[in-house]
């Protein structure tokens, strides 16, 4: 192997550049639409969410049951970055060191975990990992450890940090503007595993495990790599999007497998493994039930009919529509059957 | 081939379907933006004009929400909508509110925030940014409440909290979030001041809580309350969130003999607390589980294991307060009892849920609506900063009690629980005497000595 494979670098680009473009439109939006910037914010979570469950899900055809917890380790790993901080000072150092430990946190917990349950195969890992996640949460909850069952506030910690008016800046534009920078590394991160061996190595353990294996490819190391940046991205987004945008940590929240099942439904919506496809499954998804919620219910509920979950009720048909007329999802449908110019661009 | 052919049909319609939705939000979206902006000139507009005539102009004063209409707090969710909305409609009744020589009625919008608290946030920021909401009522619970805080922050809304009885929001240094009903840590006061003041002999206090960030923080703080009124706590432990046994945790308690018991957590294990306590035979002078006895089936599983115990609640539709009986230093504000009820019922009934009595999250809700509009009428002024000052020197009592701040953290200091208890198969009012219809039960049936 080169140092630089600048061919795989290339291909890569240009394959991230029409995802890349999409959240640049999201990014206008989130400053030229008055009034919808945590709309669009709302949006980009589960784009991300999505984005970074896909690399796993989508490439090794794996399902983490789990993955709730790797935000759950980013979250905490952020708040005991500020606990660290608070009162020997620092500043703005909080917001690497935070996210350093965060993925550090994220990463061990990948590799532990990966280590042992991508010994399993099919439901088993599923199961598995729905042990692991239900499993830390007892463990920080019975062990009374990082603020037991009440969580972490680490609100005036940060206040603390960056005064005031800097927490303010942090918990609204800054957080959001970061979550973009991590849509960004997680489209090219993505991208790049495709453009090069360890696509392919994921792209034949999904197809065929044991043809893998045969044909000399380490499914175990490409299997627990993937796991590992999928796990480091979740961490990164938990950490922004719950400890320093949200300023709570509570193990009722972050360990909801709630995240897990969405991040399954947006990418089935929109296309596993493909880059496109979380961000579509995400703006159908938010898309869907803010109009639902906010528009009909509404208007609907003034006219005597109630209806709160109607999304819900929308959303079951697409999803079912979209497993079976299109099991690679609304991108994936699109790109197998598009003209081959479109082909390219659609991925 | 036809069968690709229909399958490439499907998906493209369930495309187009998506493209139409999300194109649709975006264009209601942004003539709503319009429509914002012009309101607010014409706020301002009006603002100016009424500088010169101070005539009797009836405007329109918005209070908007999320709750949870759906998921796991849907009951909660509704009961706290219809208790805002009927103290809406008493205040409406009565002609409104008075600001600064304008007379404004209320009108309060709400969406359904699915109990999700990553939903919170985009809602808020809907309701202040183009719904041009005045002022704000919290999510219910506590973990929604702390989701919604910084963005109210941003916007520089204040932000009532009716259904989020945690004190760690109000540790983190908001300004404009204001807490109605009583903190989880002063959950027990009423309970422990009640035995102090019927039982001066009782010494010992035993706390078992389940593992959960509500009953912990109530047990905490009952822990601190009691060793503060002299109390020794003798004994305290948790259980884990689903324990289905709690002998283990009880077993030692047959030796230890305390005088007092409280604890529980919610509903499944409370009602097990009680049982596997009478089980055991272990009888102190009073048992007080939280949440559990408040439910009428709990008497109906536990039969005799019920009797006698009691517990803390935010509000009962039994409570006697009442413009008769109005504690120094404090103004009477807002429906009585009985008209809050008959207000709640017409709602219910308008909303299709029938014959049903407000729960204590309906009177939680009601009462914030009541502190807010009081609160603005002192202040004279809309303006978030003079309203929030205005809260620091309110003192109210309504349908629901006492109401006061802590004008630094804006934590509720005035609202007592009210300790309600099972007689005969009844839950009776039995402390504070104000409230109460019913002298306590104690010591507990049974208990020995």
């Amino acid at each position: 192997m080169t140092v630089i494979d600048w061919f795989a670098l290339r291909t890569s680009l240009k394959r991230a550049a029409p995802a890349l473009a999409l959240y640049t439109i999201l990014l206008i939006l989130y400053f030229a639409v008055p009034g919808k910037s945590q709309l669009i914010a709302q949006i980009l979570f589960y784009a991300v969410l999505g984005q970074a469950f896909n690399i796993f899900m989508g490439m090794t055809g794996y399902v983490d049951f789990g993955y709730v917890a790797f935000l759950a380790a980013g979250a905490y790993g952020f708040s005991i970055a500020i606990l660290l901080l608070s009162g020997v000072g620092g500043g703005w150092m909080f917001i690497p060191l935070g996210l350093l430990i965060a993925a550090i946190i994220a990463a061990s917990l990948a590799g532990l975990v990966g280590a042992i349950a991508l010994r399993l195969r099919g439901a088993y890992f599923a199961i598995a990992t729905i042990g692991v996640n239900e499993g830390l949460r007892y463990l920080v909850e019975g062990l009374n450890i990082l603020g037991g069952s009440i969580g972490l506030y680490i609100v005036k910690d940060m206040k603390e940090l960056v005064g005031r008016e800097g927490y303010q800046l942090a918990a609204t534009t800054l957080a959001d503007m970061l979550m973009f920078l991590l849509a960004g590394v997680a489209v090219l991160t993505t991208s790049l595993i495709l453009s090069t061996r360890m696509g392919f190595a994921l792209q034949a353990i999904r197809e065929d495990e044991d043809a893998a294996r045969a044909l000399g490819i380490n499914v175990t190391k490409y299997k627990i790599a993937a796991f590992m940046i999928s796990g480091v991205l979740g961490g990164a987004l938990g950490a922004l999007n719950w400890a320093l945008k949200g300023g709570v940590v509570e193990p009722a929240q972050v360990f909801l497998i709630l995240y897990t099942v969405e991040a399954i439904v947006i990418v089935m919506l929109g296309g596993a493994g493909t880059l496109l496809g979380p961000i579509f499954g995400a703006l159908i998804y938010i898309g869907l039930n803010f109009t639902s919620n906010v528009y009909i219910a509404p208007v609907l509920e003034s006219a005597g009919i109630k209806a709160t979950g109607l999304h819900l009720i929308i959303l079951a048909p697409i999803l079912l529509a979209v497993i079976i007329a299109a099991p690679q999802g609304l991108v994936g449908a699109i790109r197998s059957r598009a003209p081959s110019r479109l082909r390219e661009i659609v991925v | 081939m036809g069968e690709s052919r229909n399958q490439l049909l499907l998906a493209g319609a369930a495309l187009l379907l998506a493209i139409i939705i999300i194109g649709a939000a975006f264009f209601i979206l942004g003539d709503r933006g319009e429509e914002g902006a012009t309101a607010t000139e014409t706020g301002a507009r009006e603002g100016a004009e009424a500088g010169e005539t101070p005539a009797e102009e009836v405007e329109t004063l918005v209070i908007g929400a999320p709750l949870s209409l759906s998921g796991k707090y849907a009951k909660e969710g509704e009961m706290s909508l219809m208790g805002a909305l009927a103290v809406v409609n008493w205040i409406n009744d009565q002609g409104g509110i008075k600001v600064g020589g304008k007379t404004y009625k209320l009108e309060f919008i709400f969406y359904d925030d699915e109990s999700n608290p990553d939903r919170v946030v985009s809602l808020v920021e809907k309701l202040i940014a183009e719904d041009n909401v005045n002022f704000l009522l919290a999510p219910y619970s506590s973990g929604l409440t702390a989701k919604a805080a910084p963005i109210a922050e941003k916007y520089g809304a204040i932000m009532l909290s009716h259904g989020g009885a945690s004190d760690k929001i109000f540790t983190q240094g908001y300004e404009f979030i204001v807490q109605i009903l009583t903190p989880a840590s002063r959950y027990f006061v009423s309970v422990l001041d009640m035995v102090k003041a019927i039982d001066p002999e009782a010494k010992t206090v035993a706390i078992v809580y389940k593992e959960s960030e509500f009953a912990r923080t109530v047990a905490e703080g009952a822990k601190s309350y009691a060793e503060s009124l002299g109390f020794e706590v003798v004994y305290f432990k948790s259980y884990p969130a689903d324990a289905q046994d709690l002998t283990p945790v009880l077993q030692p308690l047959k030796d230890i003999n305390p005088d007092v018991l409280i604890g529980g957590g919610h509903f499944a294990d409370g009602q097990l607390l009680a049982r596997q306590l009478y089980e055991l035979g272990i009888k102190p002078k009073l048992i007080g589980l939280l949440v559990a006895p408040a439910i009428p089936d709990f008497y109906d599983n536990l039969g005799e294991a019920a009797e006698g115990i009691v517990y803390p609640s935010q509000w009962e539709p039994k409570v006697k307060y009442s413009p008769d009986n109005v504690p120094e230093g404090y103004e009477w504000y807002g429906p009585t009892v009985e008209e809050f009820i008959q207000y709640f019922k017409e709602v219910a009934r308008e909303r299709g849920k029938g014959d049903i009595m407000p729960s204590y999250h309906a009177a939680d809700a009601g009462a914030a609506i009541l502190f807010l509009a009081k609160a603005i009428e002192k202040a004279g002024s809309l303006d978030p900063e003079k309203v929030r000052e205005a809260m620091n020197d309110l003192a109210l009592y309504t349908f629901y009690g006492k109401l006061k701040i802590d004008p630094e953290t804006g934590l509720q200091v005035g609202h007592d629980m009210v300790v309600g208890q099972w007689q005969n198969g009844k839950k009776v009012i039995v402390w504070p005497r104000e409230a109460s219809e019913a002298d306590p039960l104690y010591p507990l049936p049974g208990y020995s000595g």
